[in-house]
This record gives structure tokens, C-alpha cells and sequence, in this order.
């Protein structure tokens, strides 16, 4: 049967950082993680999704997550997510579905039938849930399906579905007129949880400990910032690649003393490289963004390719799930749980009122654009996965919106002094095609054609701009 | 068929096939028309604002050019189209366009809606995706936000009385619906699936009161007609979303089934459930788009702790059709892309089986050029249940 073959095992990718070196080991320890709490039978164990604000309350409740779209990237990453893409394909599910939750529901089948893990489960497997937190947000449609197909497979196991809306940007609304309502609601939401996961757990939330762990988390909120900021420096001393496994800690470990830690280490490492000009690629001729997409986790090793071409990625908008708790307008307040909500609103509305003091622009454009200008980006990359319309749909009209701003003439801008200067503001842009975790959908010889062509592109623009 | 008779189908066909023909003279006139898209938006407040709600249509045989300069291709292939005979400029004689959080194609596209279109009014309506009281309380703050919104634009207050007037209207269209609906029940039905879709088509680009005037004459005609003029064949449900062409449902007649009752959008989907009066009416509203449009993007709770309680629960509408229109087969299309729609596959799939209903599933670009392939396969689901 051709969902027992796994498939050729994949080159490593080459990291410029410790820090993004010593993911993998924590990556497999939390899923043997899983394994071991399974099998000691003292914590429950919640399926769940990453980017819902609801780590804290997980933590403090001594609820183990799975997160499963990890669990597919792995699979993906390791290229073993074929046997369990076939196996959802031969349920009835599309292609054109979410390859992570395919990947997951034809896991999760063959395991309940086998009533053990499949054969070479990548890492040791997917655990058993006991409850499944899915999350029905403004922006991903499988988040509140993906759990509920599953279910057919583990009816026993229950789900908590808490919606998270948020008000989506209106040019001519402020979003301040409704957000009060908005709040009242995910906090209702998010009581909800607290009680779902009493009723599981039979235990009672310590809020103090709730509370600890709130503040532990906004501190590193802000410590990532600081640390991602600081890749503005020329040469960028840890790129987009690095990002890819620095996103775990940020997506997965949330409301922990490691992911805190961790993040303390990697500014250390990134000033030290940064004092002695140390850079990602040795002698950095461009500087890219990833301007949006998820990553093909099958093909990192495509990075190291755009590194030895002389392209650094000083920054990407994939996984900085974080923005700067300062510079949010959210009010004050005592309580973890309303916290967490405004926390909510503070993000996804974070670049609305830049974005509407800049015709033409929004806030997935305004953040761009903010990047571009504070990194000193040279091209944009983006990454469209076919599978996946949540963080995918909408690319295309940004890269659209850019254009008219950073136009491929040269333009004319009031300068020091009144003067007019004469400006070459041009932004070329790649789009690689492909998927998340479906290699069917790879040519690695068509991405290396693109890129460099996208690299010719980028040192015609140099050479034209040095005369 | 007497003149009078098939005038009525005969104007019905070509407005469809012209369709906003009427909604661009009404657009000439003065009134203003809002565009929507999807069975989440509630036409009662824009009716009561005094504004023509007008259901944005696709268009199968009309291949996808400007809108895949600003939209992805992995859009739902239905709103594409859609959106891209927007950005052509079909659309133009609109005044507004409102889109609710029906699916991640809706929401992720959006600005590009908003910032392509030369439309002065855009509104965003979102829908919670579970049904709980909180949920209904934001809801009904949602179209409260929504109602406001409209009262700026047309510059005038939506009063709870206009809500009750609109409620009403919209409740007697679907009681016409209903009755149409009823007509099929008798075998071989007295009404085809393609005129059913046909008047449902055309009745979404007109104002409320036109639509319920057009639905007296076919109702009319169709009691006049006195026996079906049809010959016996299987008899088929249609599940899915939207079909807003006919060509699936012509097909399937074309091949001597029947089309006797459906799920979809703009069919049972949004003429079934009824608005409930008496009451307060943002509230009302609130219960009807939330919890009484049985749409996959809402989460539904498994009360039952069974997968087979599961899906009764969820599906029951349609087990309840299939008896009441005795149907003998049903099709499952499922536009490609959709993520709704596409996780439930296997659990309709269980569901068909569990009430002893053949099924075919069919998953489609909304493209002409499928036709052909589906013919086949059409042929031989109605040769294998006939």
C-alpha cells in the first residue's frame, strides 16, 4: 500500500544561530513530551491550536497541548506527510484542504484503527487527546473543522470550540466604536475555556498563577521584540531560515520560563555577532523580507540557497506573532482573563491607524511597508502555499498595493533643505509556489530557476542604482 | 401551454439570463443597491434601511481574467468568479457591497474587494462560528453595528418598525418559496429543478415586493398547469453551497432525473428558515442568520457523544427533505477550495449512508468547461439508482 512508504529523508538546513540550532532537540522533546505524559496518566492532554491566546490558561490549569499543526510540520519537515495526506484523501477529503489538518485527520484515523500508533510514526507519534480545543477565528476556517472531522474517528473526545473575533479593518470605522463588545465577548469565551477545562481536569483555576503566568508571557512579548529588532543591523546577524525554528518558542512554548529564557540567550547571541559584524551570509548583498506565507517545511534548505546567492532575510511577518505591548492602546486591568482579550484586540488591530493615515494603504500593506522602511529591504518574497487560504488569500492585491509605492522608475522627493532629490525606490518581488507540507506540489529545479532570476533582478537594480 | 403560461418563464429566463437588468433601471432611477454575497447577510436591514439588496452572482461560462490580478486562484472558485465579474465592472450600477465571515475567502479577500471596487459603501459583517448566548449577544451588537452603519450611509434612523415591516416581507417570500418547494413533492413534480432555480436566481437581483409578486405567478401558473408536464425519474437532492447557474441542475435533468429538493444557498439554505416575529427583531434576526442558517462554517456541538448522533444532529435537515420529497439519490458538490464544505465530506458521506440514500459526490471549479466529465458521472449515478 503506498501509505506505508515513507519518503527520502531531507538534507538539514543550515542555521546561522545556536539558538536556532537547539530547536530541533525541543521541538522532539515536547512531543516525546506528550508520549510520556500519556503514558504516566497524570496531566490531561488537549489538542490545540497555535495564535489563540489561551497558553496561559492551559499552563496555569496543568493542561499538556498538542499542538497539532505542529505535528503536521514535522511530519512535513521530515517528508513523511504523504502516507497521512493519502489516508484523508481516501476518506473523502480534498487535496485542496488544509494539508496540516489532512495530515492530521489521516493520522488520527490510522491510529484509532490500528489502536496504535502507525508504523515509524514520525517522532513517536501524535498522542491521544483527551479533549480538543479548536478555535473558530476570524481568519482560518479548518481551525473549527479540522477537530470536528476528527471527531468521527474519537467521538468520545470532546471539543471546546472558543471563538476569537476581532473587528477586520474598515477604512472608514474605527475599530474603537465596536471593540468593547468584542472584548466582552472573548472574555466570555475565554471563561468558557476555563470552565471546559475545570469540568476536564476536575480542578479549579489558580488565578494567581493564571496572572504569573500572563505577566511572564507579555515579558516576552517585549523581549522578542527587542531581540527581533535587533536584525536590523547591517549585516542582519540571523535570518528568516533561523525564524523558522525560532517561531517555536514564540508559537508552541508561550507562558513559560524556556521560551523566555530562550529568547534572553538569542538577543545575547545576536549582540555578540552583531559587535563583531557578524552577518548571516558572509558578504550580504541583499536584504529580503518574507512578506508573507506559510513556509514549505519540507524545503528550509531553500533559504541557504537565497543565503549563498548573497540575500539575507533581516525580517519576515510568518510567526512574528507579537507585537510591542507599549505601543498597544489597551486599557489596564487586573484581570488575567480580560487581559488576554485585549491582548487579542491589541495585536490584530495593532497597524489600523497607520494604515489609515496612508492612502491606499491597510494593515497587512502598512506593516510592509513599516518592515521595508526599517530594515532597509531591498525585495520581497512570499510564499504561496495552495492549500491554505487563511495567511495565503490576499498576497498577491499586498504585493499589488506595494507597487504603488516603491514603483520601478525612479522618483522625486523633497529632500534635506527643500531640495528635490531623485530616488529609486523600486521593490522587486518574488512569489514561490508550492505548499506547507504537500511535496506534490514542490520543483525544487522551477523554485532555484525563480530565485535566480529574482537574484538577477535584484543585481540590476544594484548596479543601475550605484551609476 | 397557454401564452399567458409561459410568459411568466419566459420573462424568468431572460432575466436571467440578463440578470440586473431590473436592479440597473432601479440604479437609473436613484435607488441605491448593496451588493452581498453569501446566505450570513441579513437583507431584512438593508431592506428597512430603503436600499435594494441585490445577491452578487458568478458566472460559470465567463473565463477568470482580471480578478486573478489581485486575487489568488486558491479562492473558493464560486467567489472568484464573482469577484471577478466585479472587478470587470458588471457590477457598477451597486452603491454598497456587504460581506459577512462566511468562509476564509471572504474574509482574506476583503481589502481587495474594498480597495477594486468603485462602490461607496463597504460593510464587513462577522459571524461568530459557534452558537452560544455570548455568541448571540455579540451577534445582535454585530447588526446593530451593521443597522448604524446603513443609518449613515442612507442618512436616515432604521426603526425597529421598519425591521418588523422588512421581517415580514421576507417571511411571506419564503412561505412562497416554500410553497414552490411543496410543488415538487408530487411525482414527477410539478416544477423543474432549473425553473425553481431559475425564479429563485432572478428573485435575488429584485426588490422584496417584486420577488413575491413574481413568485404569485409562478405559483399561478404552475396551479394552472394542473399535472406535471414531466415524465417520471429519479429523484435527486442537491447538497452544497451555492449553484447559482443551472447548468448542474440542468444537467441532471437533461439526463432524466429530477432536481426535487436541495441544501443550498440559494435554495433551502436561505428560504427555509423563517424569521420569527413578534419580538424584538435585531434579536430575531440574530437567531435566524446564526443558528437557523445550517451552514458548515458554524460549529455545531456534539451533544451526544457519538458520531452518529453527531450527524443526525447536524444533517437532520437533510434526512428530513429526503423523505419529504422522497427523493431517491442525492449529489454532494463541493466547490473546490472550500474548506466548509470539504472537512464534512466524510461525515456527510456517513450521514447519506446512515439514512440509506445513494450519494454522489462531485467536487468542482464552478467552470463550463467541467461539464462534460460531470455528465458522465451524473449519467451513470442516475443509471445505477433509476
Amino acid at each position: 500500500m503506498a501509505d506505508e512508504k515513507k519518503e527520502v529523508k531531507p538534507k538539514k538546513r543550515m542555521t546561522a544561530t545556536q539558538a536556532a540550532a537547539s530547536i530541533g532537540p525541543m521541538v522532539k522533546e515536547f512531543i516525546t513530551g506528550t508520549l510520556r505524559a500519556r503514558a504516566e496518566g497524570k496531566q490531561k492532554i488537549a489538542y490545540t491550536f497555535i495564535v489563540c491566546h489561551h497558553e496561559e490558561i492551559f499552563r496555569a490549569m496543568d493542561v499538556v497541548p498538542v499542538w497539532t499543526e505542529n505535528f503536521a510540520g514535522i511530519c512535513g519537515a521530515k517528508r513523511d506527510a504523504e502516507r497521512f495526506l493519502q489516508r484523508a484523501e481516501s476518506l473523502g477529503l480534498s487535496r485542496s484542504l488544509c494539508t496540516y489538518a489532512l495530515c492530521g485527520i489521516g493520522f488520527d484515523q490510522w491510529r484509532e484503527e490500528l489502536g496504535q500508533m502507525p508504523p515509524d510514526a514520525p517522532w513517536g507519534g501524535q498522542v491521544r487527546p483527551d479533549f480538543m480545543i479548536s478555535s473558530g477565528q476570524i481568519l482560518c476556517d479548518p481551525r473549527s473543522k479540522w477537530y470536528q472531522a476528527s471527531q468521527q474517528f474519537m467521538p468520545d473526545v470532546p471539543i471546546y470550540n472558543i471563538d476569537l473575533p476581532y473587528p477586520l479593518f474598515q477604512r472608514d470605522r474605527d475599530h474603537r466604536d465596536v471593540w468593547d463588545y468584542y472584548h466582552q465577548y472573548i472574555v466570555k469565551q475565554l471563561r468558557g475555556l476555563v470552565t471546559f477545562l475545570e469540568e476536564q481536569t476536575k480542578k479549579k483555576m489558580d488565578y494567581d498563577r493564571l496572572r504569573e503566568l500572563v505577566d511572564l508571557s507579555d515579558r516576552t512579548w517585549n523581549l522578542i521584540e527587542e531581540t527581533y529588532d535587533l536584525r536590523k543591523a547591517v549585516p542582519c546577524p540571523m535570518g528568516t531560515g533561523d525564524a523558522m525554528n525560532t517561531m517555536v518558542p514564540i508559537n508552541f512554548m508561550m507562558a513559560t520560563q524556556q521560551a523566555y529564557d530562550f529568547f534572553v540567550n538569542l538577543k545575547k547571541e545576536l549582540e555578540e555577532k552583531i559587535a563583531k559584524g557578524e552577518g548571516e551570509v558572509e558578504n550580504e548583498k541583499y536584504r529580503l523580507m518574507w512578506g508573507g506565507g506559510l513556509p514549505a517545511w519540507f524545503a528550509l534548505t531553500d533559504f541557504n540557497y537565497f543565503n549563498s546567492k548573497g540575500a539575507s532575510f533581516p525580517v519576515e511577518t510568518t510567526y512574528r506573532m507579537v507585537a510591542p505591548l507599549n505601543q498597544m492602546d489597551i486599557p489596564e486591568t487586573k484581570d488575567p482573563i480580560e487581559h488576554l482579550a485585549w491582548r487579542w484586540l491589541g495585536y490584530w488591530t495593532f497597524w489600523y491607524d497607520k494604515a489609515k493615515k496612508r492612502p491606499g494603504s491597510e494593515p497587512d500593506v502598512e506593516r510592509l511597508i513599516n518592515r521595508i522602511e526599517e530594515y532597509k529591504i531591498d525585495g520581497v518574497v512570499m510564499h504561496e502555499a495552495f492549500s491554505c487560504r487563511t495567511w495565503h488569500v490576499g498576497l498577491i492585491w499586498q504585493l499589488h498595493q506595494l507597487a504603488k509605492i516603491y514603483k520601478p522608475i525612479p522618483v522625486f522627493v523633497t529632500g534635506k533643505g527643500g531640495k528635490k532629490e531623485k530616488i529609486y525606490r523600486e521593490l522587486p518581488s518574488l512569489i514561490l509556489e508550492s505548499d506547507i507540507i504537500d511535496i506534490t506540489s514542490y520543483s525544487e529545479v522551477d523554485t532555484k530557476n525563480k530565485i535566480d532570476a529574482f537574484i538577477e533582478t535584484l543585481e540590476s537594480i544594484r548596479l543601475n542604482r550605484a551609476a | 401551454m397557454s401564452e399567458t403560461q409561459s410568459n411568466i418563464f419566459n420573462k424568468i429566463e431572460n432575466d436571467y439570463k440578463d440578470y440586473g437588468f431590473r436592479a440597473k433601471e432601479l440604479a437609473k432611477e436613484g435607488k441605491k443597491l448593496i451588493g452581498h454575497v453569501c446566505s450570513f447577510v441579513p437583507l431584512e436591514i438593508i431592506t428597512a434601511a430603503g436600499c435594494l439588496p441585490f445577491r452578487v452572482r458568478g458566472d460559470i461560462h465567463e473565463p477568470i481574467t482580471k480578478g486573478d490580478a489581485l486575487l489568488e486562484t486558491i479562492v473558493c472558485p464560486y467567489y472568484r468568479s464573482v469577484f471577478d465579474l466585479s472587478v470587470k465592472g458588471k457590477y457598477d450600477f451597486l452603491s454598497g457591497l456587504v460581506i459577512p465571515h462566511g468562509c476564509d475567502s471572504m474574509v482574506r479577500s476583503y481589502s481587495a474587494w474594498s480597495y477594486s471596487l468603485p462602490y461607496s459603501y463597504f460593510h464587513f459583517l462577522n459571524i461568530p462560528t459557534v452558537c452560544v448566548e455570548s455568541s448571540f449577544e455579540f451577534f445582535n451588537a454585530e447588526l446593530n453595528t451593521f443597522r448604524r452603519s446603513l443609518e449613515k450611509f442612507v442618512g436616515r434612523t432604521i426603526t425597529d418598525h421598519d425591521l418588523v415591516q422588512a421581517i415580514r416581507i421576507y417571511n411571506e417570500t419564503r412561505d412562497r418559496v416554500r410553497a414552490l418547494y411543496n410543488l415538487r413533492k408530487i411525482d414527477p413534480p410539478l416544477l423543474s429543478g432549473k425553473e425553481l432555480t431559475m425564479a429563485l436566481t432572478v428573485g435575488s437581483s429584485l426588490p422584496v415586493d417584486e420577488f413575491n409578486a413574481l413568485l404569485d405567478q409562478v405559483l399561478a401558473e404552475v396551479d394552472r398547469r394542473g399535472q406535471s408536464h414531466l415524465k417520471k425519474g429519479p429523484r435527486i437532492l442537491i447538497d452544497g453551497a451555492c449553484i447559482d447557474n443551472i447548468e448542474l441542475i440542468n444537467l441532471v435533468e437533461e439526463l432524466g432525473g429530477h432536481v426535487v429538493a436541495d441544501t443550498i444557498c440559494n435554495g433551502a439554505r436561505d428560504y427555509f428558515p423563517r424569521t420569527d416575529e413578534g419580538g424584538n427583531p435585531i434579536e430575531a434576526l440574530g437567531r435566524r442568520y446564526l443558528d437557523k442558517v445550517n451552514c458548515p462554517k458554524t460549529y455545531r456541538e456534539n451533544k451526544t457523544g457519538t458520531f452518529e448522533g453527531d450527524i443526525a444532529s447536524r444533517f437532520g435537515d437533510i434526512g428530513t427533505y429526503a423523505k419529504e420529497f422522497k427523493v431517491n439519490g442525492a449529489i454532494l458538490y463541493v466547490y473546490k477550495y472550500c474548506d466548509p464544505f470539504g472537512f464534512e465530506v466524510p461525515a456527510r458521506k456517513a450521514y447519506y449512508q446512515s439514512i440509506n440514500v445513494p450519494l454522489l459526490h462531485l467536487e468542482d471549479v464552478y467552470s463550463a468547461g467541467t461539464m462534460g466529465q460531470l455528465r458522465t458521472r451524473i449519467q451513470a449515478f442516475l443509471e445505477m439508482i433509476g
